[in-house]
């Protein structure tokens, strides 16, 4: 195997990243991310199915929003808010491909390393998976 | 400069997916799971989808190239470079269908010690509409069928 380095990587790709991930972190604003992926949608509309209030819907909209993973637009007093209309109309089920192949894929890995390392483990490990699922 | 045009098929996508999933292993050893090409194709890919060869130049600005035999039997190959790899905590690699005309994605992959386990992070980004498209006519749509139904099992 080669030897491993780091790469230098600039401030703003690092602070980029930082965002993103802080942006995806989080439950409420990953549901709002697939909300969008179906279409643009209001504040309103968005904060509805989470039982928020405004200010708390709009606080994690401008974390997204700083992440660069949306756009919002005002016009008089709505808020509207948008993936990149371009990626709209497969985006919802590309992403749902992408996480199935994931998730599978982690799941083949969390087996591979339980089979291989723990013989012993692999009934409780199999259990934990279920509980996480 | 806003007029500056741009050819659309250079533009990274915007969309971005997060997975996480707690493994019951160190960071040290699933990073060698994944980073060995002869432990790779053991686990690499979702029911269904076989690893029929994985080739690896394990240094920033090397080579990978990842088989996938969809359920159908046709093959599609992933390929990039690495962009970064920092043992055993992360690993960052450009993601590209070969014989695709789209931007390349790219795949950040974060080992989280907690405790005796580990949190596998998995960060796909710069996924596009146009690139779904012509993955999907690439091969991929039969192996959606069967994680639709992997998923509602």
């Amino acid at each position: 195997m080669a030897s491993p380095q780091q790469a230098p990587r600039d401030e703003d790709e690092e602070a980029r990243l930082d965002a993103i991930f802080h942006a995806l972190a989080n439950r409420t604003r990953r549901a709002m991310l697939r909300q969008l992926a179906k279409g643009p949608a209001m504040v309103t509309e968005l904060a509805a199915p989470f039982d928020m209030s405004l200010p708390s819907a709009s606080k994690n909209l401008k974390v997204l929003e700083k992440a660069g993973l949306i756009d919002r637009t005002v016009s008089g007093r709505v808020h509207r808010c948008a993936l990149d209309p371009e990626s709209l109309r497969d985006a919802d089920a590309w992403l749902e491909f992408y996480r199935g192949f994931w998730s599978g894929s982690l799941d083949s890995l969390a087996r591979f390393v339980a089979e291989e390392d723990n013989p012993d483990d692999q009934k409780r490990s199999k259990q934990h998976r279920s509980k996480t699922k | 400069m806003s007029t500056k045009p741009q050819p659309d098929s250079q533009e990274p996508g915007t969309l971005a997916l997060l997975i996480r999933r707690r493994i019951a292993a160190t960071p040290e050893r699933l990073f060698e799971a994944w980073t060995t090409p002869e432990q790779f194709v053991q686990w690499w890919g979702p029911p269904g989808v076989e690893c029929p060869g994985a080739e690896m130049d394990l240094r920033v600005g090397g080579a990978y190239r990842i088989g996938n035999r969809m359920p159908d039997g046709n093959a599609v190959w992933i390929g990039g470079t690495f962009e970064r790899i920092a043992p055993p905590s992360e690993l960052v690699f450009s993601w590209k269908m070969e014989h695709v005309e789209a931007p390349a994605e790219r795949v950040t992959v974060r080992f989280e010690r907690s405790g005796a386990e580990t949190d596998v992070v998995v960060f796909h980004e710069r996924l596009a509409n146009e690139a779904a498209r012509e993955q999907h006519e690439a091969g991929w749509a039969g192996c959606l069928d069967g994680l639709v139904a992997f998923l509602e099992t």
